[in-house]
């Protein structure tokens, strides 16, 4: 059994990426230091035996051409000659007649290990009772002659083994080098994606607020760490907003539900007259109608936010949709004799839903005619803005919203405390901001000094104007 | 008028062609796909109330494409849970006439159902209107009462018009935004009646017999009656 918990193991080693990597960084590793070790072995050692071979073949054409010119007493004076200048004996010359038997030169008879047939052979001489690693040329000489130099390549031998054996020696401590490496890459890539690993585990069982640790360097797992960080920090802002939003929808449904069961309850108790039941029942109908728009607009949040409606974007000039705003709610403003002016003279356009953003200008315009008090001026502007950005700005002079509320008026169902019971329904700036958001853009409160300012800030498009 | 109700939900269903019914209208109901695209495409209705989602392999969609195809040209009303602007637009795409999301109020369906067989009945060639002495001259784009000139901004002028237009019947305010304004959401606060307020002002001051009256939880209706 325990075996196959090992090959287990291994396959699981093989598996991970860390070691593949090392094993491919490994392996081209070896192959590099082979092609390395070649070519050092092409210029050291493999020059030294084209040396020799040169020499040698420069040798054997000399006597050959001695013989040819000056006879047999020319070829055996160049012998002599050669035999008496390498005094280190390295050298071994053999001429021989037809039949092997020696002529001149240092070697005392015609070796059996050459033979015959002319080339090149690497044997051991015996020369003068000394043993002697040669590399050999048999060439035939003309009238049949024989001709054996060989050159002692013992030193080469040693040189050779030398560089082989610093060759083997360097290939095999460069693998172990390569392979201690990519070992020691993987441990420290495995630490860290080990670090990310637990970091998300912890995440996946429901611990949000846990962040990748970051180590300030800037590599390549830093940045992962912050964009996973950042990432982490977008879904927590989302599921808190989607917890809030639930508690609050559940909250604001809950009130008028709990009033439309007392009324029904009420009827069935108190059997009143039919007028009066019909009566309770009309208001029952009219405050699920009340939930039922709740409903709506969060759908139609839940639909902006889906963003769902890209589809339909096209360029709208807001001049247009500002224009169609104020005269929809001018009636209102006018009957609470609050002048609503508009200035939207220049061509602004933007990438958008026109729909969408009526619907978001007429909230702003709801709320600013909700809350101005009767003879003051709410005012609708279209402007560019010095970031280059174009806004749609509503001002009006009613209380406006504390500082500590600015940030909060635009989560779903939040009330202002200074608001006390008006109608609606709470999602209107939530809306606002979900369209803006949508558009690319933002919604921002500021103070009138008295009352608010709203500016739904849209990028501009430099397209054509529709 | 005679009306098809395809209708899966029971409750609903019932709610409905009863509702017809009291108003003195015939009512046909199917409550599956393909019993409701047998009955449209074999009688003849003036106006079709089709669910969007039906069990029976055939979904209100689908019926709406096959009777379009076949030159049936009857006004259909699509109702629908789903909300959505694009389920809105898929539904008018394949051929539907009007498209009313539930939960939605009787009095709603009503109306958009009477004008919706009003508009397939045509007219609208006329060139002036009438309704008791108030006159709407189409051409001229002038508006009298009892032969008193009355000047009205351009947008009360197109209110009138479509009032007119639908004269005795029941208009909504969802069905004023979505015709004059083209808008298909809740402006909060009841922008629509200031409007019509306004203009009652101007068309029914002084008079002995108003003629824009308010239906109660409904919406508004411009002569024919009490």
């Amino acid at each position: 059994m325990a075996w196959v918990t090992d090959w287990a193991a291994v396959i699981r080693l093989l598996r991970s990426t860390s070691l593949r990597l090392a094993l491919t960084y490994g392996a081209i590793f070896v192959v590099f230091s082979g092609l390395l070790v070649s070519f050092l072995w092409w210029r050291t050692a493999a020059v030294l035996d084209r040396e020799i071979n040169a020499v040698i073949v420069a040798d054997t054409r000399a006597i050959g051409d001695r013989l040819r010119d000056f006879g047999l007493s020319g070829a055996l004076q160049t012998i002599e000659q050669r035999v008496r200048q390498t005094a280190d004996e390295r050298a071994i010359y053999l001429l021989a007649d037809p039949r092997y038997a020696p002529v001149g030169g240092n070697l005392s008879s015609w070796p059996a290990e050459v033979g015959e047939k002319p080339g090149w052979y690497d044997v051991d001489l015996i020369r003068e009772g000394k043993r002697h690693a040669t590399r050999a040329l048999h060439v035939v000489l003309p009238a049949n002659f024989h001709l054996l130099v060989a050159r002692d390549v013992q030193d080469r031998l040693v040189i050779r083994g030398e560089i082989v054996a610093g060759l083997i020696w360097g290939g095999v401590a460069a693998i172990v080098l390569a392979i201690a490496g990519g070992l020691l890459v993987r441990r420290t890539v495995l630490r860290r994606v080990e670090m990310i690993n637990r970091t998300t585990a912890a995440i996946v069982h429901g611990d949000l607020s846990r962040r990748l640790p970051s180590r300030e360097t800037s590599d390549e797992f830093d940045r992962l760490a912050q964009t996973i960080n950042a990432m982490l920090h977008q879904i927590q802002v989302l599921v808190d907003g989607v917890r809030n939003s639930s508690n609050a929808v559940a909250h604001d449904l809950r009130t008028p539900l709990a009033e439309v069961r007392t009324r029904l309850e009420d009827v069935l108790r108190n059997k009143p007259t039919t007028d009066e039941a019909l009566g309770e029942i009309q208001a029952a109908v009219a405050e699920i109608d009340h939930v039922i728009a709740v409903f709506g607009a969060l759908l139609r949040l839940a639909e902006i936010d889906s963003g769902a409606r890209l589809s339909g974007f096209r360029a709208v000039v807001l001049a247009q949709v500002v224009a169609e705003v104020a005269e929809l709610y001018g009636p209102v403003a006018e009957e609470k004799a609050i002048s609503l002016t508009v200035d939207a003279a220049s061509e602004h356009t933007v990438q958008g839903d026109p729909h969408l953003l009526a619907q978001a200008l007429g909230n702003l315009v709801d709320n600013a005619v909700k809350f101005a008090p009767t003879q003051s001026t709410v005012s609708v502007k279209v402007e560019r803005r010095n970031d280059g950005k174009v806004a749609i700005v509503v001002a009006d002079r009613g209380p406006g919203v504390p500082d500590a509320e600015k940030a909060r008026v635009s989560e779903r169902f939040y009330r202002g405390r200074s608001v006390g019971e008006t109608s609606g329904v709470g999602l209107g700036l939530s809306l606002v901001t979900a369209v803006a958001r949508l558009h690319g853009g933002t919604l921002e409160l500021r103070d009138h000094a008295p009352g608010l300012i709203a500016e739904l800030v849209l990028p501009e498009s430099g397209g054509t104007k529709a | 008028m005679k009306v098809l109700v395809v209708e899966d939900n029971q409750r609903v269903s019932q709610f409905v062609c009863k509702g017809l019914r009291e108003g003195g209208h015939t009512v046909d109901h199917a409550d599956n796909g393909r019993d409701g695209l047998f009955l449209a495409s074999s009688e003849t209705y003036d106006v079709i109330v089709l669910d969007r989602m039906l069990p029976g392999g055939i979904d209100g969609l689908a019926i709406i494409e096959a009777l379009r195809r076949t030159k049936n040209r009857t006004p259909i009303l699509i109702l629908s849970a789903l909300g959505e602007v694009d389920e809105r637009i898929k539904g008018l795409r394949a051929g539907g006439d009007d498209y009313l999301t539930k939960p939605f109020a009787f009095g709603e369906l009503l109306a958009r159902l009477e004008v919706l067989v009003r508009r397939a009945q045509g007219g609208g060639a006329e060139t002036v209107l009438t309704v008791d002495d108030l006159r709407i001259d189409l051409l001229a784009h002038k508006v009298a009462r009892a032969g008193r000139e009355i000047a009205l901004q351009p947008r009360e002028y197109k209110l009138l018009e479509f009032l007119m237009r639908h004269a005795g019947q029941v208009v909504t305010r969802t069905m004023l935004l979505e015709n004059l304004w083209d808008y298909h959401f809740d402006p909060q606060t009841n922008v629509i009646d200031v409007h019509i307020s306004k203009l009652r002002q101007k068309i029914d001051a002084g008079s002995e017999r108003p003629l824009l009256r308010t239906v109660r939880g409904v919406g508004y209706r411009l002569g024919g009656g009490d």
